[in-house]
């Protein structure tokens, strides 16, 4: 096996059929993006659950006097509600669930809103009758948290119980959507790149049939014939797939750390790390993806 | 060297048989001519040997291979043994002679040690030594098949097909090949060569094989192009426009 005889014939093939090269390198680039931005959100997503469902709390909202008569009949809930619901949370039924709580009156709510909407001008309007007082729940295993929501919902005297991970459910399953909705999109776009290959080969085949004919008639190994054509798509998915990686780096370092981040100090993104690792899967699924349409095209098009 | 025994190829959508039941034995260093009218079953029964098509019937066995079970994968190595020449010459118009030659090396993987000396020598013995570096549009007919042949020849064949390599060049032309050819065969390359050539055929005087509608209807040692027999075709073509109508 000569490499240099390998190398020049992929060259002169890869300079005639620049346009074609051109077109497998950009979709290959645009469709892995896509992929690369999928799996980015992905891990965006397991990131921010394993950040916010430990801190996600039930919280069981008392009545106020401002409350929907629907739900709270009696007005300000009573101290007397307070204790029962402070004595159901240590009862034994529940305590294998709650790992700790705690009790948020008027005065504390009211606090914690004026600062949350410091400078804000509901901030003004608002008293501490208007806020719930609120038992904060911890619970032990965030997935059994419906046995606190569902202990605490239509006892006289609670507004609502509400269990904090339905509100990161929702953003969850819109960034799932997002992730679906980009791997869907590369799907396609890597369903035209295969083909692009193959016809890229097809073209190029017919464009060398004489020196194909020739090899064949002196008796060149099929792998020998075969080798430059799949080397040439994979050269070209490989260009692809390395642009690739760059954009997705480059979406992490730039937009995710260089802008969310700054604008989002609270929540924790996805770094370099998770970027860095996803590399290798672009590379690896451009490359495999353009031998396997080669192979397939030079079956059909290269018959030894 | 070659054994062709009950050779049957049948062509989709043809008719006839190209080859119907053909069985011949070529020895070691022969010098064979193929005659017969176009159409009469040379070419398929040189790409037969070649192996470019697969015989529907009957056994060919070239250098030890039986053509008709051989596994494709054997069929490069097997294809090194042997040179082929065509009528079209079939030059890589983009490479000089010397690459032209190179080539058929290149791509079985030879070293450009052996290359650079062995095209040199094979250029020389079909007397292009001096125009290795022209391009093939700068040549003429004759010395386009000359480049051919040394590229048949570069790697030492055991057995070299010819179909019609005379077939484009005039008659002066056609003899110095031809004398090229012999040359070839002395030094011991088995020769198959399909002809039109009266000429040659009967000044040769080798051995003849002439095929009639796909079907062998003569083998002589030593003998010319012209045939003791009726011409046939002539014969059944009246009968066969009958049966048409």
């Amino acid at each position: 096996m000569k490499l240099g005889f390998v190398f020049r014939e992929i060259g002169q093939s890869l300079s005639r059929n620049v346009s074609m090269i051109v077109s497998i390198v950009l979709v290959t680039f645009l469709s892995l993006t896509f992929v690369g931005t999928a799996g980015l959100l992905q891990a965006q997503i397991g990131q921010m659950k394993t950040y916010w469902y430990d801190r996600a709390q039930v919280a069981v909202y008392l009545c106020t006097d401002t409350s929907p008569s629907d739900a709270c009949p009696q007005g300000e809930a009573s101290a007397d509600v307070k204790a029962t619901v402070d004595a159901a949370l240590k009862a034994a039924t529940l305590q294998p669930f709650v790992e700790k709580f705690y009790f948020e009156d008027h005065q504390a709510a009211y606090d914690k809103f004026q600062e949350q909407f410091k400078g804000n001008a509901v901030a003004k309007y608002v008293t501490p009758q208007q806020l719930n007082e609120t038992f904060w729940v911890k619970v032990k295993d965030p997935e059994k948290s419906a046995v606190i929501v569902e202990s605490f919902t239509g006892v006289a005297g609670v507004e609502e119980v509400r269990d904090q991970r339905s509100y990161l459910d929702q953003i969850f399953s819109i960034l799932n959507a997002a992730s679906i909705a980009a791997v869907g999109i590369a799907a396609i776009m890597l369903a035209s790149a295969v083909l692009l290959i193959s016809t890229t080969i097809r073209l190029s085949a017919f464009s060398r049939r004489r020196e194909i004919g020739i090899m064949r008639l002196v008796g060149a190994s099929n792998f020998y014939i075969q080798l430059p054509f799949i080397l040439e798509g994979v050269v070209a998915a490989t260009i692809g797939s390395l642009l690739a990686s760059g954009a997705v780096v480059a979406i992490v370092q730039f937009f995710v750390q260089g802008y969310l981040a700054t604008r989002l100090p609270l929540t924790s993104f996805v770094g370099l790390d998770d970027a860095l690792l996803l590399t290798p899967l672009l590379l690896v699924a451009g490359i495999g993806l353009a031998a396997l349409a080669s192979g397939v095209a030079i079956r059909r098009y290269l018959k030894i | 060297m070659i054994s062709i025994s009950n050779v049957t190829k049948h062509h989709k959508g043809a008719t006839r048989p190209a080859v119907d039941g053909v069985s011949f034995e070529i020895e070691r260093g022969d010098f064979v001519f193929l005659v017969g009218a176009s159409g009469s079953g040379k070419s398929t029964l040189l790409r037969l040997m070649l192996r470019e098509e697969i015989a529907s019937k009957g056994d060919i066995f070239v250098l030890g291979q039986n053509l008709v079970t051989v596994p494709s994968r054997k069929v490069p190595v097997l294809r090194r043994k042997m040179g082929v020449v065509f009528q079209d010459f079939r030059l890589l118009p983009n490479k000089t002679v010397f690459q032209n030659v190179a080539f058929s090396l290149e791509v079985i993987g030879k070293s450009s040690a052996f290359i650079s000396e062995a095209v040199p020598e094979v250029l020389a013995l079909v007397g292009l030594g001096e125009k290795a570096e022209r391009y093939p549009n700068e040549l003429s007919g004759g010395e386009q098949q000359r480049v051919a042949l040394a590229r048949a020849i570069v790697n030492k064949p055991d057995l070299l097909l010819a179909d019609e390599p005379t077939g484009n060049l005039d008659p002066a032309t056609s003899a110095d090949i031809v004398a090229l050819l012999e040359k070839i065969n002395q030094a011991g390359t088995t020769i198959v060569m399909a002809t039109h050539d009266v000429g040659i055929v009967d000044r040769l005087k080798r051995r003849v094989i002439e095929l009639r509608q796909g079907v062998i209807v003569r083998d002589d040692k030593k003998s010319g192009y012209e045939t003791a027999l009726p011409n046939t075709d002539q014969i059944e073509m009246p009968a066969a426009s009958e049966e048409q109508k």
